[in-house]
Parts: C-alpha cells; sequence; structure tokens
C-alpha cells in the first residue's frame, strides 16, 4: 500500500550545512561507526550542487590503480575518515569520439546501480565528479576476482555444492534485477564477482535497460554472444527476463563442466552450436519461432530433437537428477516456456543434497583484485578473452 | 520484501522526495545563494570601473553609499527574482518541453518529455534560473532524457529537431552541470505504468474475469463485474454509456492529467507514483476510482467499521490521495492565462537584468572568472554581458528572447511545415 514520501531513514544523511532538508547519500550512511562527513567547502561561489559533489569526492582518497581499459580506469581507494574501508573507485575515460555526452554505458550503469540495493548486486557507494568533468563511480570493493578465473584454474577443485551456493546467488541477484522490472543483458561468468566474504555480485551494468512496455521494441544486439538466447540470435525485437534465464543457464553448465559450453565463433555458428546442443527450434516446440526477423530454416536433414533430461543428466552428472532438471527448464529454447527467475528461485534443488556450500567456504583464489580491475574496464558485451574479441558486437542504437 | 520497500530504495524516494516544508525550504535556500551572488556580482561591477577611472576623470571618487546611480545598482530585493517567480519560470519552461517533444516526427515518447521535466524540475531545486537560463537547460534536459529513457536520437538529429537551429555543442555543453545537479541519479518513477495496470485490473473485471484481492480471497469474478456495471456515472457523464466507454474515458482522462498537471505542480516530489495516479484517477472519475479501491481495501468507508485496519488505512489514504487530487486541479496551463502571460513577462525582464551564468566557461567545475579580475580589459565583462543583454533584448519581441517553441507553432499553424 502506498506509503507517505516522508524523509527516510535508509542510506540518507542530513547536510546540515546546507541549511536544507536535501540528503546526501554515502557510504558514511550505510555503515554505522564511521565518522560523519567531512565539512563542505565554505565558498560562497560555489553552487549548492557544487559543494553537494565536493563534499562527496572528499570523503574518498583514491589509492593505487587497478586497471585500465578504454572505456575506463578502476582505482583502488578509501574512505578518509577510516583507511580500512576499501572502495573501488572506477573513472570513467571522456570518450572524445563520442560528441554526444556521457556514453550510453554510463549512463545505463549509473542509473540502474542507483537503484538497485541488494546482496547480490554490486553496491555503488557513490557518484561524484572530479576536475574535467570526469565522472568517477565509488564501487563496493570485490577482491576475490569472479567466477571465470575460478572456472578455468585448473587448480581450483570445487563441487556440486559450491556450484549451488554460487548459482544460488547469481539467481537472487537476477530475480531482483527482474523485480525490479531490470534486464541486465549481459551475465556471464566475468561480470560475477566475488567479494572478500564470498558472496557473488552481479557487475557490469552497461547494457542494462527497465523492460519496454508492450510492443516496443528493444535492440537484439545485446548479451555476449556464448551467453546470447536464440530469440536473440534469430533477431527478436520483444523479448523479456528470459534472455537473462538462458546466461544464467549457460553460466551454470560452464560451471559444471567448466569450459564455455556453446562457443560459437560467429553469431551463426551460436545458433548452429545451440541446435546441435539442445535440439532444433521448430514450430512444434517453439511457437512462432520461424516469424523471427532473422530466423534460418534448419536443413530438413538435420533436425536434432528437443534434449530431454536424460541427456543433461548424461553431460551434466554433477548436477544430479534434479540439478539437471533445473538447468534444462533455464535452457529451454522457447522463451515463454523457459523458467523465470522466481520459478529459478522455487526449483527443488536448493532443498535437496547436498546443500549449499557457506559462502566463507567457497573455494578461492588470490589476485583477484587486478581481475576485478580489468572486470570494470571492460565494454559491455565483448568476449575479452578469446581471439574472437573484434568481433564482439557494439549496440546498435539506431536499430533501437 | 513488499512494493513499498523497493520503493523506498529509489532514488526518487531516497533524493527527490519532500514534505512541503521541505521542499519550500530547499527553494528558498538555492534562490537566497543565488540573490547573494547576483549582489556580489553587481557590486564588483560597480566597484571595479570606479577605482580604475577615478584618477582619469579627474572627478572625485564618489561614495557609493551616497551615490543615486549606486544604490539602484545595489541589487535591492526587486532586483531579484523571488523564489515563487523561479518557480513559475521553471513551471512555463517545463511546458515548453512538453511542446517542443511534440514537435518531433515521430513526436519523443511521453515518458522521455515527462523524465525531462522532472530534470528540470528537480534541476532546478538547487540552481536557479538567475545563475542558468532555463531556456539552455531545458534543451539539454530533454536530450539528456532520450539517453536515459531509451529513446537515443543522435545529438545532430536532435538539435535539428529545435526551432532556430541551436549548435549541438550548445545544447550538449550543459549536460555535465544537470548530471551533477541530479546527482548522478537518472530514474524516474512515473505513474503511467500503474494507470495501464489499473486500466488492465478494472477491464479484465468486466470481462468477468476480474481476480479476488490479496486481503479478500472471497471476492467472486461475478461479483465484482456486477458491481462494476451498477456504479454510479461519473459527473457530465449521460446514464446510457457503456462501461467500456467509461473505462476508455477514464483512462484517456486520467492519462491527459498525468501528462499535464502531474508533470508541472509538484506531485512528484510530495506523493508516490501510485499515489499520484489514483489521484488522478480520482479527478478524472470518481465513483470509478473509489470502487477501484473497495475492490482492494474491502467495501467503502464506514463509519461502522472504525478500528478496522482496512478502515484506517482507508481513510488515512483518501486523505493522501485528496490532497493530492487538489494539487492536481490546482493547475492552469500558464500560457492560456493573459494574467501569467503577464506575469512572465515581468519575470523574464528581470531576469534579463540578472548576470546569468550559462557561459561555456561557468559549466560544471569550470568557473567563469570574476569580471573584477578581468584588469587587462578596458571594457570589463560585465559592462560587455551588459551590452550584449541590451542588444538581445532589443532584438526580442516575444517572450524570451525569439521564443523557440511559440516560434515553431506558428510557423506549423501557418500550415507552412519547417524546412
Amino acid at each position: 500500500m502506498a506509503v507517505s514520501p516522508l524523509p527516510t531513514r535508509s542510506p540518507s544523511t542530513t547536510l546540515s550545512t546546507s541549511n536544507t532538508a536535501f540528503r546526501l547519500k554515502g557510504v558514511a550512511a550505510r555503515s554505522p561507526g564511521n565518522a560523519p562527513s567531512p565539512q563542505i567547502l565554505q565558498n560562497a561561489d560555489r553552487e549548492l550542487t557544487e559543494q553537494l559533489n565536493d563534499n562527496v569526492r572528499q570523503r574518498y582518497m583514491k589509492d593505487k590503480k587497478l586497471g585500465e581499459g578504454t572505456y575506463a580506469i578502476v582505482y583502488l581507494g578509501h574512505l578518509r575518515t577510516e583507511p580500512s574501508s576499501l572502495v573501488a573507485i572506477k573513472k570513467i575515460k571522456v570518450n572524445a569520439e563520442y560528441k554526444d555526452g556521457l556514453s550510453m554505458d554510463a549512463i545505463r550503469e549509473v542509473k540502474y546501480l542507483q537503484e538497485l540495493s541488494h546482496p547480490n548486486i554490486i553496491a555503488l557507494h557513490d557518484v561524484f565528479s572530479s576536475k574535467d568533468q570526469n565522472l568517477n563511480l565509488v564501487l563496493e570493493y570485490l577482491p576475490l576476482g569472479d567466477l571465470e578465473m575460478l572456472i578455468k584454474d585448473g587448480n581450483i577443485h570445487y563441487g556440486a555444492a559450491d556450484v549451488k551456493a554460487w548459482m544460488g546467488m547469481l539467481a537472487r541477484g537476477v530475480w531482483f534485477c527482474h523485480e525490479n522490472f531490470i534486464l541486465h543483458r549481459d551475465i556471464k561468468p566475468n561480470n560475477l564477482l566475488i567479494a572478500t566474504d564470498g558472496e557473488v555480485k552481479l557487475a557490469d551494468f552497461g547494457l542494462a535497460r527497465s523492460f519496454a512496455d508492450p510492443y516496443l521494441n528493444m535492440t537484439h544486439q545485446v548479451i555476449t554472444r556464448w551467453y546470447r538466447p536464440p530469440e536473440l540470435l534469430y533477431g527478436a525485437r520483444q523479448y523479456s527476463g528470459a534472455v537473462d534465464i538462458w546466461s544464467m543457464g549457460i553460466v551454470f553448465a560452464e560451471l559444471l563442466l567448466r569450459v564455455p559450453f556453446v562457443a560459437g565463433n560467429s553469431d551463426l555458428d551460436q545458433i548452429t552450436k545451440i541446435c546441435e546442443a539442445f535440439g532444433t527450434p521448430t514450430e512444434e516446440n517453439w511457437p512462432g519461432v520461424t516469424k523471427l526477423p532473422t530466423y534460418i530454416p534448419a536443413d530438413k536433414g538435420h533436425i536434432v530433437p528437443v534434449q530431454g533430461r536424460d541427456f543433461f543428466l548424461r553431460q551434466f552428472p554433477t548436477a544430479g537428477p534434479v540439478g539437471a532438471d533445473l538447468l534444462m527448464s533455464m535452457c529451454t529454447l522457447n522463451p515463454s516456456k523457459r523458467s523465470t527467475a522466481c520459478q529459478v528461485l522455487q526449483h527443488r534443488w536448493w532443498f535437496t543434497e547436498p546443500r549449499p556450500t557457506n559462502k566463507e567456504d567457497l573455494p578461492r583464489k588470490a589476485g583477484g583484485s587486478q581481475k576485478m580491475g580489468s572486470d570494470l574496464t571492460r565494454k559491455g558485451g565483448e568476449l575479452d578473452d578469446s581471439p574472437f574479441k573484434d568481433t564482439a558486437r557494439q549496440l546498435d542504437f539506431n536499430a533501437m | 520484501m513488499i512494493e513499498d520497500d523497493i520503493y523506498r530504495t529509489s532514488s526518487q524516494f531516497r533524493l527527490w522526495s519532500f514534505t512541503e516544508a521541505s521542499l519550500q525550504s530547499l527553494r528558498a535556500t538555492t534562490n537566497a545563494t543565488a540573490c547573494e551572488r547576483v549582489r556580489s556580482d553587481i557590486r564588483k561591477s560597480r566597484d571595479a570601473p570606479q577605482s580604475a577611472s577615478s584618477s582619469a576623470a579627474g572627478t572625485p571618487a564618489a561614495n557609493p553609499g551616497s551615490d543615486v546611480d549606486s544604490k539602484a545598482g545595489e541589487g535591492s530585493e526587486d532586483d531579484c527574482l523571488t523564489p515563487a517567480e523561479e518557480h513559475q519560470l521553471v513551471q512555463y519552461f517545463c511546458e515548453q518541453i512538453i511542446k517542443l517533444g511534440e514537435m518531433y516526427k515521430p513526436p519523443l515518447p511521453t515518458i522521455v518529455r515527462a523524465t525531462a521535466t522532472q530534470y528540470l524540475k528537480r534541476f532546478y531545486l538547487t540552481n536557479s534560473p538567475m545563475t542558468y537560463h532555463p531556456k539552455n537547460i531545458m534543451l539539454c534536459a530533454l536530450f539528456l532524457a532520450t539517453k536515459t529513457d531509451n529513446y537515443y536520437i543522435s545529438l545532430n538529429q536532435f538539435a535539428a529537431g529545435v526551432p532556430n537551429d541551436p549548435k549541438p555543442d550548445e545544447i550538449i555543453r550543459f549536460e555535465f552541470l544537470i548530471m551533477q545537479s541530479l546527482r548522478f541519479t537518472f530514474d524516474v518513477r512515473h505513474p503511467f505504468r500503474g494507470l495501464e495496470g489499473g486500466i488492465m485490473e478494472l477491464s479484465a473485471i468486466l470481462e468477468g474475469l476480474g481476480k479476488p484481492a490479496p486481503h479478500f480471497p472471497s471476492q467472486s469474478p461475478d461479483e465484482l463485474k456486477r458491481k462494476l456495471q451498477s456504479l454510479s456515472p461519473p459527473q457530465g457523464v449521460q446514464q446510457g454509456t457503456s462501461v467500456q466507454d467509461r473505462l476508455a474515458r477514464a483512462h484517456h482522462g486520467t492519462r491527459e492529467i498525468l501528462k499535464t498537471a502531474a508533470q508541472m505542480t509538484d506531485a512528484y516530489f510530495l506523493y508516490t507514483p501510485s499515489q499520484i495516479w489514483l489521484a488522478a484517477f480520482m479527478v478524472a472519475d470518481r465513483p470509478l476510482a473509489d470502487f477501484y479501491l473497495d475492490t482492494k481495501l474491502g467495501g467503502p468507508v464506514d463509519e461502522n467499521n472504525k478500528g478496522n485496519p482496512f478502515y484506517e488505512l482507508r481513510v488515512k489514504l483518501l486523505r493522501t490521495l485528496t490532497d493530492c487530487a487538489n494539487l492536481l486541479q490546482s493547475y492552469t496551463p500558464p500560457v492560456s492565462n493573459q494574467e501569467q502571460k503577464n506575469a512572465l513577462r515581468r519575470i523574464q525582464k528581470k531576469l534579463s537584468r540578472l548576470q546569468p551564468r550559462d557561459k561555456p566557461e561557468a559549466v560544471g567545475q569550470k568557473r567563469i572568472p570574476a569580471a573584477a579580475t578581468d584588469s587587462g580589459n578596458s571594457e570589463s565583462e560585465m559592462e560587455r554581458l551588459a551590452k550584449k543583454r541590451k542588444l538581445d533584448g532589443a532584438q526580442a519581441n516575444d517572450l524570451f528572447g525569439g521564443e523557440l517553441v511559440m516560434q515553431r507553432t506558428k510557423q506549423t499553424q501557418g500550415q507552412q511545415p519547417p524546412p
């Protein structure tokens, strides 16, 4: 039911000097026990907005550089008043080529992270500008790298209970996005960062957007290819949270196999690999698929039937029969038959043995802060460590 | 976790929701700060040339305090805009955003225009029109909204749609300033989606497919349908209109209020999106809105139910919705009213005498050098600007110096589509 919009107690603190009820969001207020924010600059010549910005900026100190990409530089930083409280400061580079102001990636990232506050989504503590109109995002510091790092490291051993813990955290993060009408559109292992306590955090909202109203078109050129669902590969312009669920299913498969499951080297190859693995989409198993803009009719002599539970169990024995069932529900070709985030969370796999590992006891690996540096400076939708990285698609805004 | 909890984490609630008193106090502070600057700038501009010319002119340096001329330039209370005048001016430019958005082909979506309007209103909570002229800020706010609301068009294309063909650079140079003033929060929660949901629910009830509300599992689709069909007609509508037509009419009426009054008044600052659409719905068709609330909160307000939590909730809600509805109904389009037009003209005149800071150098962190320190120039920056303003003023017969949208409207009305 509706509430009256009285000043909130949550992450805000009153700015007493400005003699107003204007509230300031920030880390200081989120973690109790911190000293009050530093005094705002006493300068009559500075506008109220600038004073507010100064106030935020002065709360942080930048330490060393963690990584640099074409799009951003990431620094390790800390709260001025509390050197032990670490943060990652992502400084968005000004793109001289782009004449239309702040890039769409940065706009999306800031817009959605400002709204999403959840244990499994990277926290945006503050945003401030520094000289030359640079945008700085103060993000939660996640020093244990990402899931990709763990998947790839042969020295790290993990089992079904660990996968269950990671998938549970991912599913809760995705559910929360969808509950807030936000599509992430770039879920993949190196966007799943790990906090000191082992908690998995969904990061990189550079391709995110809110659900479109019914009948409005969206771009289909999102999600890194290996994790892209068939409807987007067929050029669907109207889609739902089901696109993120597919990506999540593929991450699940990759966690179990420890290699990317369907890794096409072109969009066409990606479709072929999906058909081989899961079955060929047809009007029977997916009514309407042949009407999608770039649907390619399957070779009549080469139609793979939709794979059943047996296939998933054979292919992913670690998951067990119940886990295989969950994976199958996430990798259903027809997006309207695919599980929703809520259905994923209600699946009985979570209640079946083994219980998920406690997050503190999950396998971990050192050297993750550099990984965070490179993860946060990458542009959305790119496969940055494959021979195909240059073919990664850019968002085509004119197609929106 | 319920919806309210999620709303409370939104930036709209955290940073952009106020009580009437806190909103007023914030605007007063912003106005006072700007007036302070205006007066200090005027003092500087008056002192600087005097000290430089006192020996050359050979006349004794006038005592600024006793001089009649300098008294006029003192920046008295009348020289600055009042918070009410600033508010009126900003509201006028919010109207202009809506109009400009309508002129694009195809028109910019309602959501984009509404977001831009709220950006402008949020911007002027901490900035004064005396510092940044809204005619500049409104263009950039609209462009920014196309980017944040998934309707990105290139800046060149956007600029081409604006009358008087402003240079793209002239539009975009305010972007950072606006983003900073928005405290880098771009999400605006609108009441439109809630309205669509409510109308869909009512349509379902009418088709006999109504679902019982969470707290009233005993409601049957037939009973809901019967009650909806037996509602008394809204004011001004004849008996005999079909319920379907009535729904469509209420839908349209509510949407119009949400597109206009809800945007122009302080509704977004004071109420939640669901309160706003329900209040607008009440204005459009009171019996229908009451019925909708009945289905959720169980029956009409009945004194006999005192003490019942639903009764208490309903009474509280009704108070809030009535306040919000009154606010929405208080709105009259300013340009349709000669009195308001004259008031705007007066405000513009006052504004033209003040020093705007919206020069390119002033945007963001880069400050305009104080005119007084500009000793190398024989003609101080202030004087130059004052002259320029006079010229601008002479050219501008229309409101606000060759009003962009009004001009375009005239062109379109004259059946001559702009090239």
